[in-house]
């Protein structure tokens, strides 16, 4: 079977000639259909770098990019906008929610923006809502709500379409542990439920340790992998904690 | 070094500019027009009569009046020129960080500043020039002048009053820019870009009544706007003005929640494309705006009140004079009864004016004292119906409050004065001349007074023409205030709701239909403001037509026309400069 995400040789160059910077440099991995992905690496090793060509944000130097079988580097600005709305999510650390929006309605907009049938607008955002337990606060503005339901709300917009992957930047980075615990609690509810194929980048390891296989990302080239299989999240959390102490020392920001 | 970064500022920065440039070379337009009148082809023939001082006075007067307008249009211009300091505070921090004084700072803003203020200025004096010819092609077919007076000439001394104003102008920007430069912290200028944006919602259903509120206080001053008339000015008149006032600042307060509420009671309509997005941001936008945009509704309404009777006024004036005095001279003569009766034809003769070669047809007769008014014999009423027929001689009947008595009645009453009506031969100009000079002996024999077409037309005319021309300087002057206001606040949010826009592009929403939503929100904010004012102008006009039909009958559909070219140009300019630039602010890369 074709895999979700496919990227072969990824190369990503800054700057002009003579000082040429590499931010990714011949990256190659795949994710299969209904996968939890995670990516991890310190500042600059240029896992923020992988998830925008992945979302088409930047443009790869070099390389290819496909998901579900079609290249994406090679999409026309129409076309990547198409691309976005029908087989992409995203969540970011910000959540960039709309603040003039309720919850329900920055939810229902990702519905609007595909032109989905507006009588199947409010059956979809409300079990998706529930599915990440925001039910209650749909008529909240952004500011009225939590850290963790605002970004369980993005998560929401993200996943109300049925995307293909859902590419999440460091959701948890400005929640606080209970709030980051939840959330990821139902991004594995996703996972399982909805069978959403999530690509994840972090560098925090108890967030990492909630996906089922982990990329090692240094100066641009994926270091290692790392696959959970069946043991428990407490042990795959200690096996992560090992290959980021591994990593070396001057790498102590890893965590 | 830096008039290169200057430059390169220019042409990176024309998106900011565009306002700004449009409203500097709109303001010269105006302000060259107005002052170069002497080109008008209407002032030129009135001001070849030298018996017509009214040309000299509406110069003066039009002079006067520029001296406000300078100061709106400054204003206008300082305004924009804030607003592109706000949008460039961290570039200027920058600058700063970078090392450099403020006073390079300020002079890299003075040279953007002439760069794009001389463009501006050259494309409004040419602007300016057209318009003038056009203006003057216009007035030249309202009030019939010949086209000899109509020639395509440039005003040297507008040419110059005008640059000279806006080099003054620009001086105040420059001061202003410096002093901008001056006071701003670098701290601050960094955090620019992070915008606190404070949103204060309230009930949509308060929003329902406020606006019903709002729309039964606009009918209520509708009401007695249409049953009172406009010239009433009493108690109830500021009470009228009140009511409209408060009911169009209820009406923009809670339009917004209004609309949002309609909408979203409709599923098909709010949960499509970016429909709930646009309307939920002129919502919490409409706190901040509902102010400005009441104070640009009653402005446009000024606007076109102004334009449509100036313009609606001034097309009667041939009609009009006819209806004064239907025969080209009418004097009226009278003496002590003890005095001898006067030849009055036989006088003139003796002066230099013989009516038998200087008159197509005249006629001299005495009224007399009636019972209950003057009196005309029946014999002098005979001789009226046979030179001008008896519908002439019924109206004179009519205007003069003159009845008919058979001959020997009126003889035996009181003689009270005489009238000599004529209608001039050949050349009409020669021909009062020469009557001119010869009424003058008259004096000798008793009192006199007179008045001819020619006169009351040239002397209506100069009136009209005086209050055209004021009427449509201060017309396009609010109008060019209230867009330019407008287009500027449109910018602001435009800028502050960039982020807003990268969110919508990652998810997935197209650049068309981005583009779309821009366009919709800048739609609502220009639009809605001018619909009230269409609205306001419509009652406001029938009422006034009431009053100008006393005057002089209302072209209705010339005026309506002029006043919605002026609209499509200035507010229409306005209108796409704004969605060109909130769309090349909103515009993602990808």
């Amino acid at each position: 079977m074709e895999p979700i995400l496919r990227v072969e040789h990824l190369v990503r160059e800054y700057g002009g000639k003579g000082s040429l910077t590499r931010a990714i440099d011949d990256v190659s991995f795949e994710v299969e259909q209904g996968e939890f992905v995670g990516i991890m690496g310190a500042s600059g090793s240029g896992k923020s770098t992988l998830l925008n060509c992945v979302s088409t944000i930047d443009t790869p130097t070099g390389g290819r990019i496909y998901v579900e079988g079609r290249e994406v580097t090679r999409l026309k600005p129409k076309q990547i906008s198409r691309f976005r709305r029908e087989r992409l999510g995203f969540v970011f650390q910000d959540c960039n929610l709309l603040d003039t929006l309720t919850a329900f309605e920055n939810i229902a907009l990702a519905l609007t923006i595909r032109r989905v049938a507006p009588g199947l607008v409010e059956k979809k955002v409300r079990e998706t809502a529930q599915l990440l337990e925001i039910g209650d606060c749909m008529d909240k503005y952004p500011y009225q709500m939590s850290g963790g339901q605002r970004q369980r709300t993005a998560a929401a917009r993200a996943i109300v379409t049925g995307p293909a992957l859902v590419l999440a930047d460091e959701p948890t980075g400005a929640l606080d542990s209970k709030s980051a615990k939840l959330l990821l609690d139902r991004f594995e509810a996703l996972n399982r439920q909805r069978e959403a194929t999530i690509l994840m980048v972090t560098h925090d390891a108890f967030t990492a340790s909630y996906c089922h296989r982990i990329l090692f990302l240094q100066d641009g080239a994926v270091l290692t992998q790392l696959e959970r299989g069946e043991r428990s999240r407490r042990d795959f959390f200690r096996q992560i904690i090992g290959v980021v102490t591994q990593l070396g020392g001057d790498q102590s920001d890893v965590l | 070094m830096f008039s290169k970064l200057a430059w390169k500022n220019v042409r990176r920065s024309v998106k900011d500019y565009g306002v700004w440039f449009l409203t500097i070379a709109f303001g010269v337009c105006l302000f060259y027009v107005f002052n170069a009148l002497e080109n008008q082809s209407v002032l030129r023939f009135l001001a070849q009569n030298p018996k017509v001082n009214v040309v000299e006075a509406i110069q003066r007067l039009i002079g006067i009046l520029s001296a406000f307008v300078w100061a709106v249009l400054a204003f206008l211009i300082l305004y924009a020129s804030g607003f592109l300091i706000r949008r460039r505070k961290s570039e200027l921090g920058t600058y700063l960080l970078l090392g450099m004084e403020r006073w390079q700072v300020a002079r890299l803003l003075l040279v953007e500043t002439v760069c794009i203020g001389v463009l501006a200025l050259a494309a409004g004096l040419a602007l300016g020039v057209l318009a003038a010819w056009g203006l003057s092609a216009f007035t030249a077919t309202l009030f019939a002048v010949p086209m000899t007076f109509f020639t395509f000439e440039l005003s040297l001394p507008a040419l110059a009053k005008t640059a000279l104003a806006f080099a003054a102008i620009f001086l105040l920007v420059m001061v202003y820019h410096a002093f901008a430069v001056s006071r701003c912290r670098l701290i601050d200028l960094m955090r620019a870009n992070r915008v606190n944006q404070t949103l204060r919602q309230r009930s949509l259903g308060a929003s329902v009544a406020l606006f019903l509120v709002g729309v039964v206080l606009l009918v209520i001053a509708y009401a007695m706007l249409l049953t009172r008339g406009l010239l009433r000015v009493d108690a109830l008149f500021w009470v009228m003005i009140g009511l409209g006032s408060l009911g169009t600042l209820l009406f923009f307060r809670s339009l917004s929640g209004f609309l949002l509420r309609i909408c979203q009671s409709s599923k098909g309509l709010y949960y499509k494309n970016l429909n709930l997005f646009v309307l939920r941001q002129f919502n919490a936008r409409i706190n901040t705006t509902y102010r400005s945009m009441t104070v640009i509704c009653l402005m446009l309404l000024l606007a076109l009140g102004i334009t449509a009777s100036s313009v609606g006024l001034n097309n009667t004036v041939e009609q009009m004079t006819n209806e004064m005095t239907p025969r080209d001279m009418q004097l009226i003569f009278w003496n002590e009864p003890e005095d001898p009766e006067p030849d009055l034809a036989a006088v003139l003769k003796e002066g230099g004016f013989d009516p038998e070669t200087e008159c197509s047809a005249w006629l001299s007769f005495p009224v007399y004292q009636g019972e209950r008014s003057n009196v005309l014999s029946q014999a002098d009423y005979d001789a009226m119906v046979q030179r001008w027929g008896k519908k002439e001689a019924d109206a004179f009947l009519e205007r003069e409050w003159v009845e008919v008595a058979a001959d020997e009645t009126a003889q035996t009453a009181p003689l009270n004065y005489w009238y000599f009506l004529a209608d001039y031969a050949g050349d009409k100009n020669a021909a009062e001349e020469k009557f001119e000079e010869a009424v003058s002996g008259l004096a000798q024999l008793g009192g006199f007074s007179w008045s001819s077409k020619l006169q009351n037309w040239l002397d209506m005319m100069g009136t009209k023409v005086l209050v055209l021309f004021i009427g449509l300087y201060l017309g396009v002057l609010f109008l060019l205030a209230s867009a330019a206001v407008l287009a500027l606040q449109q910018l602001t949010q435009a800028a502050d709701s960039a982020g807003q826009y990268r969110t919508l592009s990652l998810l997935g929403a197209p650049a068309a239909m981005r583009g779309r939503a821009v366009t919709a929100q800048v739609f609502l904010a220009f639009f809605l403001p001018l619909s009230l004012a269409l609205v306001h102008a419509a009652v406001g006009m029938t009422a006034a037509n009431a009053v100008i039909a006393e005057v002089g009958k209302v072209d209705a559909a010339s005026s309506s026309a002029v006043t919605a070219l002026l609209l499509l140009v200035v507010y229409g300019g306005y209108f796409l400069a704004t969605c060109w630039g909130s769309r090349r602010i909103l515009r993602t890369s990808r």
